[in-house]
């Protein structure tokens, strides 16, 4: 692995934090409201009031964060190679909901888990192109 | 509401949501590849990358996807579990790969089937494994 692989690895690496980042705190927010969405109508109400809350527009931020740096990645590296070593936000998430978040982690999502990180590290021995 | 058991329908849905996500991957990678030559080494060249991203309208195009994905997706997940949903979403994983041999003429290996193999499977594991319906909240 040279020193080019290795960047573009750490930038993946950087959008699913991003990613996972913003997916705490859309699931943070929406912790917050006790409403039960039934109709389409319920839906655009929910939206209505995740939109003034200030956690959701730094969800937003970060979800552009994430697709600038995956645009930067896509420039450089191979799309087979990128979408698949993206899937390490999957792991990210469990820690983060399992840490933060405080939801309980099953043994059978680690060993999933566990299967993700196997699959990244093949992917990877394959080169970025 | 009640979750009822995958249809037919929700399946196409689904079919739909994994052709939209590699449509967008296709569509973000054709605009990237643009820049293939572009390097970030100060500051101020992110905002030149950015700036040259959005004038692309393959970016808006691909936005637009995600978009749609995100509608098709929350439509999915009123109607089924989360836990089916997701590893059938992961099938992403494959058609992304595919696309990227047929459009862009990538190299796929053995090595690196086997890996999104893995891929697959573990993301059907992790989902499973949530519980079933989310009383915490």
């Amino acid at each position: 692995m040279n020193k080019q692989e290795l960047f573009i690895i750490f930038l993946i690496v950087l959008s699913g934090i991003c990613d996972t980042l913003n997916q705490l705190c859309i699931k943070s927010s929406i912790n917050t409201i006790d409403m039960h969405v039934a109709s389409l109508k319920k839906a655009f109400i929910l939206v209505w009031k995740i939109a003034w809350m200030p956690l959701a527009w730094l969800a937003f931020i970060f979800s552009c964060t994430s697709l600038i740096i995956w645009l930067y990645v896509l420039s450089k590296a191979a799309l087979s190679f990128a979408y698949t070593v993206d899937s390490m936000h999957y792991i990210f998430i469990a820690f983060a909901s399992s840490l933060i978040l405080k939801e309980k982690v099953e043994p059978k999502r680690w060993l999933g888990t566990i299967l993700i990180m196997g699959g990244i590290i093949l992917v990877t021995l394959t080169g970025a192109d | 509401m009640d979750q009822k058991g995958l249809t037919f329908k929700i399946f196409i849905f689904l079919v739909l949501n994994d052709f939209l996500e590699t449509g967008a991957q296709s569509l973000f990678k054709t605009a990237a590849v643009s820049q293939e030559n572009f390097h970030i080494s100060q500051g101020h060249d992110v905002l030149i990358f950015i700036g040259h991203m959005i004038t692309f309208p393959l970016v808006w195009l691909g936005l637009l996807a995600v978009v749609l994905i995100f509608t098709s997706w929350s439509t999915i997940l009123s109607r089924i579990d989360l836990s089916m949903a997701t590893p059938i979403a992961s099938f992403s994983y494959v058609l992304v790969a595919v696309a990227a041999v047929v459009f862009f003429h990538e190299h796929v290996g053995w090595l690196r089937w086997t890996g999104i193999l893995f891929i697959l499977a573990g993301v059907s594991l992790v989902s499973t494994s949530a519980p079933k319906k989310q009383d915490l909240n």
